[in-house]
């Protein structure tokens, strides 16, 4: 990995309707390096990449998103969208009265280098259609409105395509394609990498995507908790084994957490807050400060 | 000369009003003052201008079939009926309802099934008198049975002028006629423009219509058209409203002949302070008759719009079917739109369906345009410029799409290299 990541998430911990979704995450991702993200359903992998996109559904409790040496955990999607991220989602959505050509010419303008007119950049989008091989009357539709599943995703990579941003999180990407779309995916994953020497986090369940694509950490999450990182040795054992054994480590170091509660209480906040909401937690901490106790301290009771 | 400033009330009227406090019944027309009338008008018709053809010699020969298929029928006997005739004068009958004035004029419509007296526009007498003095004369375009033809029709007004068309479209049976009405003006003072037409579509015959309204800012404009379908007669039409300070679309159309059908495709955008009125009245007479209406718009800023769609399924018109939607994107705060779907029925054997999608651009919808890079305000304005490039895409001629891109280069920058 390079000195200085691409993408730095430290502490991540995050929120939607008070509720934590995604607690403490640690994750490092590298230039040029490829990442995948796996995990049972209803881990938080999507929820991971909304909020490093900078979805307004969740709130950021703890923590910070660094990006290409910037501190990006308050920036607007769009912002960060320029800034050279990109999030493929799982479930892309519909927008009636808006032809996807002219969406997509409006997401590359004012872009630096990505500046294109109109003959140009109906010639590069055509070329690109072509290597996805998707019929270029889509671009003349709607964008997604009376599109297959299929033809969805090939808009996404088509997008990833045209952006070349420098870290793309793909959300599933290959969920619920046949054999022909998966392989146009993984020649546009292919081509990314290829034009672009970007990063990639590959959020998935299916290992078969990532047979053609060289692999350099393995993230596993359960319960909204990254739980195991590792090598790419790890998908075929993923492949082989499941999540059971790491939805039980999960298991165990929450019971083992919660047991150990008490000494956490050192600090009445924290304790008080586990089931609160952020506003609350605000609250509270106003009302022990009126009454002199002690605030963000998690290793002493000691009020002097 | 210079003429008076000049209001006119009650245009494009609900047939069936509501309240009369949503204001929506109707809308009300402000000719500017001190404009000058000059009749701005062209016509490439070739052969189809035509001076032996009449829209009153059609309708009366439709008159004359439709009064020869009656003769013999049986007088209809419905008490309603009784009720509007006043033949039950002495009150004999007990079940003779009170009918209201609308309810009296439209059974009085049905049993003199008078088509000369039933014709309308969708804007109105008196817009319709007021664009006929403008224009100084009609001009009759018309098909022969069996032929396939073309016309254009530019209307243009200039600063402090008034102009005004007034067109009949007459399609022989089994003819196809389509017709390009282009309203366009680039006045930045004070304008008024306008278009009244009259078509008769023929037994079997196709007639497509195209109109453009493509006015800047200043400039108020008026589209005004009545239709008679005959039997078997195909009529689409396509409005599209992309500028003007104030612009009536208005539209009537008498679906007399069985099995006649009309499809009605409406696009529109208003930006800044624009208001759009529009008005469509569709009433089915013959059996098995078919319309469909859509519109699709975009409004943004504090402009305000009013879409008043009328579906009316006549005592008689068995197996008709009417069906009206419309979708609207209110991509600012600011907007005010109205739409009012009205089916009125007086058949047991017919179907009038209608519904309306309006909505703010949704949270998800946002967030997947930034997360392209677009802030709330370039995702607001990717709705008017796709519309904008919409309409260039499918303008009937480069005459109409220079308009187009005009109108587009005032409010997207660079919109004619964009879609270059």
């Amino acid at each position: 990995m390079s000195a200085t990541p691409l993408l730095n998430i430290a502490g991540l911990t995050a929120s939607v309707d008070d509720k934590t979704i995604l607690q403490g995450i640690d994750l490092t991702v590298g230039a040029g390096e490829t990442h995948v993200l796996m995990g049972p359903n209803g881990a938080g992998k999507s929820t991971m990449g909304h909020v490093i996109m900078g979805d307004p559904v969740y709130t950021v409790n703890e923590g910070a998103i660094t990006f290409d040496g910037a501190d990006i955990t308050d920036l607007s999607p769009d912002k960060r969208s320029r800034a050279g991220l990109f999030l493929s989602f799982q479930a892309p959505v519909e927008i009636p009265g808006v032809p996807l050509s002219s969406f997509l010419r409006a997401t590359v303008a004012d872009r630096p280098g990505l500046e294109m007119k109109g003959k140009e950049f109906r010639r590069r989008v055509k070329e690109l259609a072509a290597e996805l091989d998707m019929d270029t009357a889509y671009l003349n539709r709607e964008l997604g409105v009376g599109f297959s599943g299929g033809e969805k995703k090939k808009v996404e990579m088509l997008q990833l395509l045209l952006l070349q941003p420098k870290l793309a999180i793909l959300d599933e990407t290959d969920s619920g394609l046949d054999v022909d779309a998966l392989g146009v995916v993984s020649r546009g994953m292919d081509a990314y990498r290829k034009s672009t020497d970007g990063s990639l986090v590959i959020i998935t369940h299916n290992t078969r995507i990532l047979e053609h694509l060289d692999v350099d950490r393995v993230h596993v999450m359960v319960n909204g908790r990254i739980v195991r990182e590792d090598a790419a040795s790890l998908i075929p054992w993923i492949d082989a084994n499941g999540f059971d054994s790491f939805e039980r480590e999960a298991a165990a170091q929450l019971t083992a957490e919660q047991n150990a509660e008490p000494a956490a209480a050192a600090d009445p906040v924290r304790a008080a807050s586990m089931n609160l909401g952020a506003g609350m937690v605000q609250s509270l901490r106003a009302t022990l400060d009126a009454n002199g106790a002690t605030c963000g301290s998690s290793n002493t009771g000691n009020a002097q | 000369m210079k003429m008076p400033g000049m209001t006119i009330r009650h245009a494009s009227a609900m047939p069936a009003p509501t309240w009369s406090w949503l204001k929506m019944n109707d809308v009300t027309v402000q000719i500017p003052d001190g404009l000058e009338r000059n009749c701005q008008v062209e016509i490439e018709a070739g052969d189809t201008l035509d001076n032996t053809t009449s829209f009153e010699g059609s309708v009366a020969a439709l008159q004359e079939r439709i009064d020869a298929e009656r003769e013999g029928v049986q007088a209809d006997g419905r008490a309603m009926v009784t009720a509007a005739t006043g033949s039950d004068r002495g009150a004999e009958e007990l079940d003779t309802p009170a009918l209201s004035t609308y309810e009296r004029r439209a059974v009085l419509s049905e049993v003199s099934s008078d088509i000369a007296a039933d014709f309308e526009t969708g804007v109105g007498a008196d817009m319709r008198a007021y664009l006929n003095f403008l224009a100084g004369g009609t001009a009759v375009l018309a098909t022969e049975e069996g032929e396939e033809a073309t016309a254009t029709v530019r209307v243009t007004t200039r600063e402090g002028e008034a102009s005004g068309a007034s067109i009949d479209i007459v399609a022989a049976p089994n003819s196809t006629f389509s017709v390009v009405l282009s309203l366009d003006s680039a006045s930045d003072k004070p304008a008024f423009m306008g278009s009244t037409m009259r078509v008769f579509a023929g037994a079997a015959s196709h007639v497509d219509i195209t109109v453009y309204l493509t006015a800047s800012d200043a400039v108020a404009g008026v589209e005004d058209s009545g239709f008679v379908l005959d039997e078997g007669a195909r009529v689409s039409v396509r409005h599209v409203v992309l500028g003007g300070a104030f612009t009536a679309t208005g539209l009537a159309a008498d679906l007399r002949g069985d099995r006649s059908r009309i499809d009605v495709d409406t696009s529109y955008l208003a930006a800044g302070a624009q208001r759009r009125d529009f008005n469509y009245v569709i009433r089915h007479r013959g059996r098995k008759t078919v319309s469909n209406m859509n519109a699709n718009g975009v409004l943004t800023g504090t402009s305000k719009k009013c879409l008043r769609g009328t579906i009316d399924l006549i005592h008689g018109a068995k197996g008709a079917e009417g069906n009206e939607r419309e979708t609207v994107l209110l991509a600012s705060k600011g907007v005010d739109n109205k739409t009012v779907p009205n089916i009125l029925c007086d058949e047991d054997d017919v179907a009038g369906n209608h519904g309306a999608t309006i909505g703010h651009v949704r949270p998800e919808q946002l967030f997947y345009a930034a997360c392209r890079g677009l802030s709330q305000e370039q995702a607001e304005a990717l709705f008017l410029s796709a519309k904008l490039e919409d309409a260039a895409l499918r303008a009937p001629n480069d005459e109409v799409r220079a308009n187009v891109v005009r109108l587009g280069n005032q409010i997207i920058p660079h919109f004619e290299e964009e879609i270059a």
